[in-house]
C-alpha cells in the first residue's frame, strides 16, 4: 500500500496556499461534467455536497436517514473552535495548531492540522452570513467562551446545541443546491459497496431503505462522511443509526483504515442502568467545573449519597491529581473512575457509576447560581434519571464518544483509492490519539467547506476516465455480492436477535478494549469476538422481508461489519506499543499511571489493508514527521 | 392584479381576511351594544338612539353594505377552510388528546359560525329596517313584541352565547393573524377576548330583560 | 433510580406499506423497567416479537438524545407523549402506571403519508425548506464575522426559533394538520437576522406556497401546536410569519 500524504513543502504557513495552487483547477463550463456521490449529511458530508455544488459539479447526495438534517453531527453540544482572538486573550492560529496537536498527544500530521487551524475563521464568518444564531454579547458582537481545557476563549457557541444550529445551517445550503438541481437528494439510502472502475472510485451500491431496492450510482468521485464507529461499543453517545458500514466496504474495496484503536471515551455521561438500555446521554463536561467526583471509601457500600459522611468519601481526582483535581483531563478522568468502579466502590444499581456532586457548590454559589450555569443540563438529568441533583449527587459514568481513527487519507483528503475521498469523523486526519472539545464541529466544516472544493479538482482535472454506466460489470458483481449478503442474512432464521448480538459485541469491546487495556486482555477480545462473529452467521434472526422497509435487516448489515470490524480495531491496539492519548496500554504507562509515548517507534500512522476474507489484514505506517513542534510530554498533577 | 388574488388565496392570505372581516364584526358588536344600552335610559332614549341611527341615511347603507360584504367574505372563507382543513387529516387518530392549547371556542369556530350565521338571519327578519316595518311601530313596540314571544326570547339568548364563545377565540386570534402578537400586549389581549366574550353576552343579554321590564 | 416494572397493554398502528390498509394491533407488553425510554420500551417489545417469530413494530429514531426529531408518534392522542417539552426518545416509563393501555399512532397528516407502521413520510419539511429557508451565500463570499452586529435580543429570538427539530409533533397536535408553527420558525429565524432580511420578502412568499401546496391545513390559532412542541416553540413566530407575509405581500417588489 502507497501512502504518500502529498504533503506540500515549504513553511507550515504557506503549505495550503501552495497546495491549492499547484493542484490543476477544473474549468467552469467543464465542472458541470462532472457528477460527485457524496455519502452522509452531517457536518462534512452537508457542507461538502452544498459546496461542490454551488462551484457547479452535479452532485449526489446520500444519507440513510429520512432527511439530511437529521445526522447526528445534531447532537453536538459545547461549541466550534476558531482563533479569531476575539477576546483579546493571546489567541492566533499557530496556538489553535498547537493546543490542538498536543491535544492528540503528537499522533496527527502537522500539515493538516495547521489548515485546520487556518480555516476555522472561514467558517465562523460563513456561519454567521448563513444565519446562524451564534451566542451574541449585549454590544451585538459574537461571544465567546473557554472550553475542553484550553487557555483562551475561543469557543463560538449556539446555547447548548451548537452542533445542532451549524448542522441545519449546512442543511439549509445542501436544500438550496437540491431546490436549484445542483444536488440530487437520496434520503433512507444505505451505501452497502463501493465501486472501482480501473482502480478508480466510480459508484457506490445502496439499499433503497423503503422499498429494499439495490440501486446503482455513478460518479467521478466519492465522497465518504459517513462519521465514526464508536457504536462498535454498542452503548455509546452515538445515534442508532451511527455505524462503520459504508468505511468499512471502502476498506474492503482497498481503503486503508488508519489507527482504529483511538477511540475517545468521555468522561461525564449517565450512567447505564439496565440492560435493555439503547443508547448513553452525555453531559456537558462544563459541569466539572462546579461538581466534585467521589466514590464511598468503603467497598459495596449501598447506603445513600447523603447518609455517606464526609469523611467516609472519597474524592479521589483530587486526592490523585491535586493541582488539576475535578478539571484532569477527558482520558485520565475516565479511567480513574473505572479504577473505582473496578475496586468495587462504584454506585448506583449496576455499581458502573461514580458521583458528582453540587452540594460544596450550591453551598458556595446557592442553588440559583448553579440553575443558571447549569439549569438546562440539571434537569435533563432529572428527566432521565428521576433524580433532583440539586439535592442527591449527579452519577456518571464514560461513555464511548468519538472515533478519531478512521480512513486514511492524503492531505487532499483522498484515501488509498483514487478518487474516493474522506471527510470529517470518516476519515482519521486531525485529532491524533484524542480530540478536543469543539473540534470536531471544527473539522467536519473545514473539510466540507473548505478543504474539498479545493483538492478534489486536482484529482478531477488530473484524471482520465472511462465511460462507466450503471451496466458496468463492475456494478454487477457488486450488486450480486449485496444481494447475496442481504439474502445470507434473512436465511439464517437462528434464535437471537441482532441487538442481542450488537450487545454481546459491545460488552466485549467495552470490557476489554475500552479504557484500560493490555495485550492480554485484547488478545481473548480478539477470540471472543470472533466466537460473537462465528455465532452470529449462524445464530442471528433477522425477520421481515428485503423487498420494504426493514430495520432488523438494515441493523443485521451493520452489526455484521462492526463484528469484522472490532478485530481491526483490536489489532491496532495490539500493535500500538505505547500509551497515548486515549489509547492507554497497562504496560506503558509512568509511575503516576499517566501514558507513556514511545516517540521514537510509535511516531506514525497505523495503516490497516484488508487482505482477503478471513484473513489478518496488513499493516501499514506512515511515518509523522514533525518539522514544526517539539514533542512534550502533558502533565496533570 | 392576480398578486393580490394570489396573496388572498393563499392559507395565511384567507387568514388575513377572516380576520379583517372578523375585527370589522368585533368593532360592529361594540357599536351595536353601546347604541342599545340607550334601552337604560328608557323607551325615549332608545327610540331617540334608532332614529337618530336611522337619520345617518346613506352612509347608515353603506356601512350596511360594507358589513354585508365582509359577512359574506367571511362565511365564503371559512367555508373553504374548514374543508380544506378537514382534508389535511384523512385519517383521523384514534385517541385524540388536547395538549392544552385548543379551547371549546377555538374548536367550536366553524360550529358557532354557522349557528351565528342562522341566527344573523332570524335576528334580520325581526328587526331590521329593511325587513320589519318601522315607520308604524317605533323599534321598542318591535323589540316588547319580539321578545314576548318565548321561543325567540330563548334563540336570542342562545345566540349572545353563541356570539359570546364565537368572539373568545376569534377576537385574539385575529390579533394573532394579523401578526400582532407582541410579548408586552399579548397577554391583556388574552385576557380581553374573555372580558369581551362576557360583555357581549351580558350586554346584549341584558337587553330584553330590560325591554320586558319597561313594557 | 428506582427498578420497578410495569405491565401495559399496547395498541399500536400495523401498517404493512403505504399503500396497505393499517389498523391497530394489541400487544401485551409485561416487564417494562420504569427507568426504560418509551423507545428502548419498544425495543423490548421488538426482541420479544422478533423472537416469537413476527415482525417488529417499525418506527423510526436515530439520535435518542432529543435533537434529531426523527423520533415521534403519537401516544395517547398526544405527539411524543404526555410529558411537555419532551420528544419521545426522553419519554420515560416512569410517567405511565401499572395496567395503563398505550395507544401509539403515526402523526396523522395529508402530507405526511405512513410508510410502514409507525414511519411517515416527513419530507414535505424538507421541501419547505427547499423553498426558501436559507440565506442565499455561497462559501468563500462571507465578510469577517463580526462586521455586522446582531442585537443580543434579536440574536436570541433567533435562536429560540431555530432550536426546531423538525419533528413535524406541531402538524400532528395541529386540528388542521397545519404547517404554520414549523414554516414560521424557520422564517423568523432569519427575518430577526440582518443576514436575512435581504430575502425576507421572497422567502415569507415562496415558503409559505409552498406550505399550501403540499397538503397541509391553515392555522386557526389553536395553540396545539405551540403545547406540544418539544423545544417549546412560541407560536408568536407565527405571528411573525403573519407580518412578513402581509409586508411582502403588500409592500414589496415581489410578485
Amino acid at each position: 500500500m502507497q501512502l504518500d500524504a502529498k504533503i506540500p513543502a515549504g513553511p507550515l504557513e504557506t503549505k495550503w496556499e501552495k497546495n491549492c495552487f499547484d493542484l490543476k483547477l477544473v474549468n467552469p463550463a467543464n465542472k458541470r461534467k462532472f457528477e460527485i456521490i457524496v455519502v452522509g449529511t452531517g457536518l462534512a458530508g452537508g457542507s461538502a455536497s452544498a459546496s461542490l455544488a454551488e462551484l457547479g459539479y452535479n452532485v449526489k447526495t446520500f444519507c440513510i436517514q429520512d432527511s439530511p438534517r437529521r445526522a447526528h453531527s445534531i447532537a453536538a453540544q459545547g461549541g466550534i473552535n476558531a482563533a479569531k482572538n476575539y477576546p483579546n486573550d493571546g489567541d492566533s492560529v499557530w496556538r489553535l495548531f498547537y493546543d490542538t496537536i498536543k491535544g492528540g498527544d503528537f499522533r496527527s500530521r502537522e500539515a493538516n492540522v495547521y489548515r485546520l487551524a487556518q480555516v476555522s475563521n472561514l467558517i465562523i464568518d460563513h456561519c454567521v452570513a448563513q444565519g446562524i444564531p451564534f451566542a451574541r454579547e449585549y454590544g451585538g458582537l459574537l461571544g465567546n467562551r473557554s472550553f475542553g481545557g484550553a487557555q483562551v476563549s475561543r469557543t463560538f457557541y449556539a446555547r447548548g446545541q451548537t452542533g445542532q444550529q451549524l448542522l441545519l445551517g449546512a442543511y439549509s445550503s445542501l436544500m438550496r443546491q437540491v431546490a436549484r438541481g445542483q444536488v440530487t437528494m437520496f434520503p433512507r439510502r444505505e451505501m452497502l459497496d463501493l465501486v472501482l472502475v480501473d482502480g478508480q472510485a466510480r459508484g457506490i451500491v445502496v439499499r433503497n431503505l423503503i422499498t429494499g431496492e439495490i440501486e446503482r450510482h455513478t460518479a467521478h468521485a466519492v465522497v465518504l462522511a459517513t462519521g465514526g464507529y464508536a457504536n462498535v461499543f454498542y452503548l455509546s453517545t452515538n445515534g442508532m443509526g451511527c455505524n462503520v458500514t459504508a468505511a468499512f466496504r471502502a476498506y474492503k474495496k482497498g481503503a486503508g483504515f488508519a489507527n482504529p484503536c483511538f477511540t475517545q471515551i468521555h468522561p461525564t455521561c449517565i450512567p447505564v442502568h439496565g440492560d435493555y438500555q439503547s443508547k448513553l446521554t452525555l453531559m456537558s463536561e462544563s459541569l466539572r467545573n462546579d461538581g466534585r467526583v467521589w466514590v464511598p471509601k468503603q467497598t459495596g457500600d449501598t447506603r445513600r449519597p447523603e447518609e455517606i459522611p464526609e469523611d467516609e468519601r472519597d474524592y479521589y481526582l483530587e486526592r490523585i491529581y491535586p493541582s488539576f483535581g475535578n478539571l484532569a483531563p477527558r482520558d485520565i478522568s475516565s479511567r480513574a473512575a473505572k479504577r473505582m468502579c473496578d475496586e468495587g466502590k462504584g454506585v448506583g444499581p449496576t455499581g458502573r457509576a461514580v458521583y458528582l456532586d453540587f452540594a460544596e457548590a450550591i453551598q458556595r454559589l446557592g442553588q440559583p447560581e448553579i440553575a443558571a450555569r447549569y439549569g438546562n443540563l440539571f434537569q435533563m438529568y432529572e428527566k432521565i434519571v428521576a433524580e433532583n441533583p440539586y439535592k442527591t449527587p449527579m452519577m456518571i459514568y464514560p461513555a464511548s464518544h468519538y472515533a478519531m481513527g478512521g480512513l486514511w487519507v492524503d492531505y487532499n483528503l483522498m484515501s488509498t483509492i483514487p478518487g474516493l475521498f474522506v471527510l470529517g469523523e470518516a476519515n482519521f486526519s486531525d485529532h491524533g490519539a484524542n480530540r478536543l472539545g469543539a473540534s470536531a464541529l471544527m473539522q467536519g466544516l473545514a473539510d466540507g467547506y473548505f478543504v474539498i472544493p479545493n483538492t478534489i479538482n486536482g484529482y478531477l482535472a488530473g484524471s482520465r476516465f472511462a465511460e462507466v454506466t450503471d451496466r458496468h460489470p463492475a456494478f454487477k458483481e457488486s450488486v450480486a455480492e449485496v444481494v447475496a449478503k442481504v439474502k445470507r442474512l434473512l436465511s439464517i432464521k437462528g434464535k437471537r436477535t441482532v441487538q442481542d448480538f450488537h450487545r454481546d459485541l459491545g460488552n466485549i469491546m467495552w470490557e476489554y478494549c475500552g479504557m484500560g487495556r493490555t495485550d492480554e486482555r485484547l488478545t481473548k477480545a480478539r477470540k471472543l469476538v470472533a466466537d460473537v462473529k462465528a455465532e452470529f452467521w449462524e445464530n442471528v434472526t433477522v425477520p421481515g422481508s428485503r423487498a420494504d422497509l426493514n430495520q432488523s435487516l438494515e441493523n443485521a448489515g451493520r452489526v455484521a461489519d462492526f463484528l469484522e470490524f472490532a478485530d481491526i480495531l483490536l489489532l491496532d491496539a495490539l500493535a500500538r506499543r505505547e500509551s497515548c492519548g486515549c489509547h492507554f496500554n497497562e504496560a506503558f504507562q509512568t509511575a503516576d499511571h499517566e501514558a507513556l509515548r514511545d516517540d521514537v517507534n510509535m511516531s506514525h500512522v497505523a495503516v490497516w489493508e484488508y487482505a482477503g476474507e478471513d484473513k489478518e489484514p496488513i499493516f501499514n505506517k506512515e511515518p509523522l514527521v514533525y518539522e514544526f513542534v517539539k514533542l512534550a510530554t502533558r502533565s496533570y498533577k | 392584479m392576480t398578486w393580490l388574488y394570489r396573496t388572498l388565496s393563499t392559507s395565511v392570505g384567507k387568514k388575513q381576511l377572516m380576520a379583517i372581516t372578523g375585527l370589522l364584526f368585533l368593532l360592529f358588536l361594540c357599536t351595536h351594544l353601546l347604541g342599545n344600552l340607550s334601552i337604560y335610559g328608557g323607551p325615549t332614549s332608545f327610540v331617540s338612539y334608532a332614529e337618530h341611527l336611522h337619520a345617518l341615511g346613506n352612509l347608515l347603507v353603506a356601512a350596511e353594505v360594507i358589513m354585508a360584504l365582509a359577512l359574506i367574505i367571511h362565511v365564503i372563507t371559512a367555508v373553504v377552510l374548514f374543508f380544506e382543513n378537514r382534508a389535511a387529516r384523512p385519517i383521523a387518530y384514534n385517541v385524540d388528546k388536547s395538549g392544552g392549547g385548543r379551547t371549546f371556542s377555538s374548536q367550536t369556530m366553524p360550529y358557532t359560525g354557522l349557528l351565528i350565521l342562522g341566527f344573523i338571519g332570524v335576528h334580520l327578519a325581526t328587526f331590521s329596517h329593511h325587513i320589519v316595518d318601522q315607520t308604524t311601530r317605533n323599534i321598542f313596540l318591535i323589540a316588547t313584541d319580539v321578545f314576548s314571544h318565548k321561543g325567540y326570547l330563548a334563540i336570542y339568548l342562545l345566540g349572545v352565547i353563541i356570539v359570546a364563545f364565537h368572539v373568545r377565540h376569534g377576537l385574539w386570534s385575529a390579533f394573532q393573524t394579523v401578526g400582532a402578537n407582541h410579548p408586552k400586549y399579548m397577554p391583556f389581549i388574552q385576557k380581553l377576548s374573555i372580558v369581551f366574550a362576557v360583555i357581549v353576552a351580558l350586554g346584549f343579554g341584558s337587553l330584553p330583560l330590560v325591554v320586558l321590564s319597561l313594557r | 433510580m428506582s427498578s420497578k416494572s410495569i405491565n401495559l397493554t399496547l395498541k399500536v398502528w400495523r401498517q404493512p406499506g403505504s399503500k396497505a390498509a393499517g389498523r391497530l394491533e394489541t400487544y401485551q407488553a409485561d416487564n417494562i423497567p420504569t427507568d426504560a425510554s418509551f423507545l428502548e420500551m419498544l425495543d423490548i417489545v421488538n426482541q420479544r416479537l422478533t423472537l416469537a417469530g413476527k415482525e417488529p413494530i417499525a418506527f423510526d429514531h436515530d439520535c435518542r438524545e432529543g435533537i434529531c426529531g426523527m423520533c415521534g408518534t403519537v401516544v395517547n392522542g398526544r405527539p411524543h407523549g404526555p410529558e411537555r417539552e419532551t420528544t419521545l426518545c426522553q419519554l420515560h416509563m416512569r410517567h405511565f402506571k401499572d395496567g395503563d393501555t398505550v395507544v401509539i399512532e403515526p402523526y396523522r397528516a395529508r402530507a405526511f403519508p405512513v410508510i410502514k407502521d409507525l414511519v411517515m413520510d416527513r419530507s414535505a419539511l424538507d421541501q419547505i425548506i427547499m423553498a426558501g429557508g436559507f440565506i442565499s451565500v455561497n462559501t468563500g463570499q462571507a465578510a469577517e464575522a463580526n462586521s455586522l452586529p446582531v442585537p443580543k435580543d434579536k440574536a436570541d429570538l433567533a435562536m429560540d426559533a431555530a432550536a426546531c427539530i423538525g419533528c413535524g409533533a406541531c402538524i400532528a397536535a395541529c386540528p388542521n394538520a397545519s404547517a404554520m408553527l414549523f414554516t414560521s420558525a424557520k422564517i423568523s429565524q432569519f427575518a430577526l437576522l440582518p443576514q436575512g432580511r435581504p430575502e425576507a420578502a421572497k422567502r415569507a412568499l415562496a415558503m409559505v406556497a409552498c406550505m399550501d401546496g403540499l397538503g397541509f391545513g391553515n392555522c386557526t390559532n389553536h395553540k396545539e401546536c405551540e403545547m406540544e412542541c418539544p423545544k417549546g416553540i412560541s407560536i408568536s413566530n407565527i405571528a411573525r410569519l403573519n407580518r412578513e407575509f402581509i409586508k411582502a405581500a403588500l409592500v414589496s417588489q415581489e410578485k
